[in-house]
């Protein structure tokens, strides 16, 4: 054992010391690129001038409807499925668990690509809704696909574990109250889950604007169309990087303000909680 | 009127209670997991037997032979469990209207305002259940049971989380509100003096199934087994054998023969006998005691203080050493000091025969 310190000032130990300095190093990995980054764009960029550039509004305005719309979606399809894998019991429960994990362990690219050859006009599932008529492959509904792909299991982690900590006894009480399954699920569950339920929707929607690898293979980038603004980024490093600069404070500004929300949903769930 | 008698097996466990329970409040006691709280959620419709019925009234809850569950929601109860009861997320009053979301407004705010008015704590109304004490959070969620106006409560260890002495007040008011409002209450606890106290009837529950119903002052005086008597506190049971049946009947046991006042009809029946520990006195000698019956000479092996009472183990002269021919005795601090006990060993005890109850085997 170390002797104890005798002397009633607070010690330092090298432990402590070592600590404190990688703690440093593992904040400023985030930190001093994105500062640069900051910094440049308020020194030598025209951030004005590249936010009134059409290139750069359509991308911003592409990313904004996309992401929204995808998280929409993840909402519909994702909220039962994550009841289901927090309540019920079923045979390949542990198998769902893993597929719908899959996203966060492959590399995006390979996730657009999957979706192309699926969904790619030569595709097995592509062919027969060209044949009706419906491209998906290369077009906005591709972007919100890919996003889809991406953002999945940001959202249906959180909503899961949102719904794995409700109590049940609450909904036990809910149900002797004469409240009906849907009753207690619309006041009891969800109310008690949101706090979940909202910090997996602001992770998956940062996912979702953030999204690149999936949507250049699988929707390309068409500006108006598939340009979402990771996307406008590399297209206008080629030509100007300081409009590659601006795209990038406001998609670290998004990114930011969402993430800040995210704490304050965190917070306030866990005062009322 | 609650009429139960249904089978659930839930994993190993076998749950077969059989069970009346009038109006008043019916305590349903026993050990751990003797299956008291499924019983009740069986009750609520929480739990869906194998077999069997429950009915409340007229009404069935349960009727395997029907393949009839009525789900938790249409039976008209109220539950409420030892804690984490409430809705954290809605206000008291909003949780005490929960029940009741088909009442036209302003009659479900006068409901909830005269319910938690009734139970003393109406300034709590716009409060959030994190914000109150427990005695005050069990005082809400019985406001939201009764809210309902349900015939039937059924209570899972209601005050075992509070402090003595806001368990005692709610238990009376637990009293005082089934008699206003004419409840059917059946109330779980493995607490002795909480079934004793609350209780107008007790129903022993051990191993899945109810062992005795009674009025509380019958199952307290007259258990019918010698493991009923043991869940009810009685430390000396006694396997005997009848005889002397001709000169009143007597009991031959491991102390030795011991007269009774109960009528004993068949000679040489074995039979179980429950002594009180707070009815056996002891005395200095033999001529102490009035009555010459059941007088034994006793040494004193072991002693306990509880601060109002002292436990005395005491092993009777002529038996052999082990359990067999221990007593144990309780009694009165006071009484203690007055017989100057501290230390001395050599006793005489006296049973006195009312004292004994004499169960079949």
């Amino acid at each position: 054992m170390s002797k104890a310190p005798s002397n009633g000032r607070p010690s330092v130990s090298w432990l402590q010391v070592a600590v404190a300095l990688l703690g440093a190093l593992a904040v400023g990995v985030v930190l001093v690129p994105v500062g640069f980054l900051i910094a440049r764009a308020v020194i030598q960029a025209d951030i004005g001038a590249a936010l009134s550039s059409p290139f750069v509004l359509k991308s911003i305005q592409l990313s904004l409807i996309t992401s929204s719309v995808a998280v929409v979606v993840l909402i519909v399809i994702g909220t039962p499925a994550a009841f289901a894998l927090a309540r019920w019991s079923f045979p390949g429960r542990g198998l769902v668990d893993a597929i719908i994990d899959l996203p966060i362990v492959l590399p995006p690219v390979v996730g657009g690509l999957a979706l192309l050859v699926a969904l790619g006009r030569r595709g097995p599932l592509g062919e027969p809704l060209t044949a009706v008529g419906i491209n998906v492959a290369f077009t906005t509904v591709a972007v919100v696909v890919a996003q889809i792909f991406v953002a999945l299991p940001f959202y249906m982690r959180a909503a899961k574990a949102g719904f794995t900590s409700v109590d049940q006894r609450l909904e036990a009480i809910s149900s002797t109250l004469g409240a009906r399954p849907w009753r207690t699920f619309t006041r009891v569950t969800v109310p008690l889950a949101l706090p979940s339920i909202v910090g997996g929707v602001v992770m998956a929607w940062a996912r979702a604007m953030g999204e690149f690898g999936a949507t250049i293979m699988f929707a390309g980038n068409v500006s108006g169309r598939t340009q979402t603004m990771p996307l406008a980024i590399l297209e206008a490093m080629e030509a100007d990087v300081d409009a590659s600069i601006a795209i990038a404070v406001v998609l670290i500004a998004v990114s930011f303000a969402v993430l800040i929300s995210f704490r304050v949903v965190a917070r306030l769930g866990a005062r009322s909680g | 009127m609650i009429v139960l008698a249904f089978e659930a097996a839930i994993g190993d466990f076998e749950l077969a209670p059989k069970l009346e329970v009038p109006s008043g409040i019916t305590v349903l006691f026993g050990p751990s997991g003797s299956g008291k709280t499924l019983t009740l959620e069986a009750v609520a419709g929480l739990l869906r037997p194998d077999s069997g019925q429950i009915l409340a009234g007229d009404t069935p809850f349960f009727d395997s032979s029907m393949n009839l569950h009525v789900p938790p929601y249409e039976r008209r109860i109220g539950y409420l469990v030892q804690e984490h009861a409430l809705f954290p997320h809605l206000t008291v009053g909003d949780n005490v209207a929960y029940g009741v979301p088909d009442l036209p407004r302003d009659a479900r705010k006068e409901r909830t305002r005269q319910l938690l008015g009734s139970l003393g704590i109406g300034e709590l109304v716009d409060r959030r259940p994190v914000e109150i004490s427990g005695g005050q959070a069990q005082r809400v969620a019985l406001a939201r049971a009764l809210a309902r106006e349900p015939e039937v409560l059924l209570l899972d260890e209601p005050f075992a989380a509070l402090d003595a002495a806001t368990a005692g007040t709610l238990r009376r008011e637990l009293r005082r509100l089934t008699q206003e409002l004419n409840l059917t209450v059946l109330l779980v606890t493995h607490d002795l003096n909480e079934a004793c106290q609350v209780g107008d009837r007790i129903a022993v529950m051990d191993s899945g199934r109810v062992l005795q119903v009674d009025a509380r002052e019958e199952v307290a005086r007259r258990p019918h087994s010698a493991r009923v008597a043991a869940l009810l506190g009685y430390s000396n049971v006694l396997r005997g054998k009848i005889t002397n049946v001709n000169k009143g009947g007597q009991v031959q046991t491991s102390i030795g023969l011991l007269s009774v006042s109960e009528l004993l009809e068949l000679e040489g029946t074995q039979v179980d006998l429950a002594i009180r520990a707070d009815r056996i006195v002891l005395g200095r000698g033999s001529s102490f005691f009035e009555d010459r019956s059941n007088v034994f000479e006793v040494k004193l092996v072991e002693e306990s203080d509880l601060g109002v009472s002292r436990i005395l183990h005491v092993r009777v002269c002529g038996t052999d050493t082990s359990r067999m021919g221990h007593v144990e005795i309780q009694m009165a601090d006071d009484r203690y000091k007055q017989l100057d006990v501290n230390g001395r060993r050599d006793w005489y005890m006296h049973i006195p025969s009312e004292a004994i109850h004499v169960m079949a085997l």
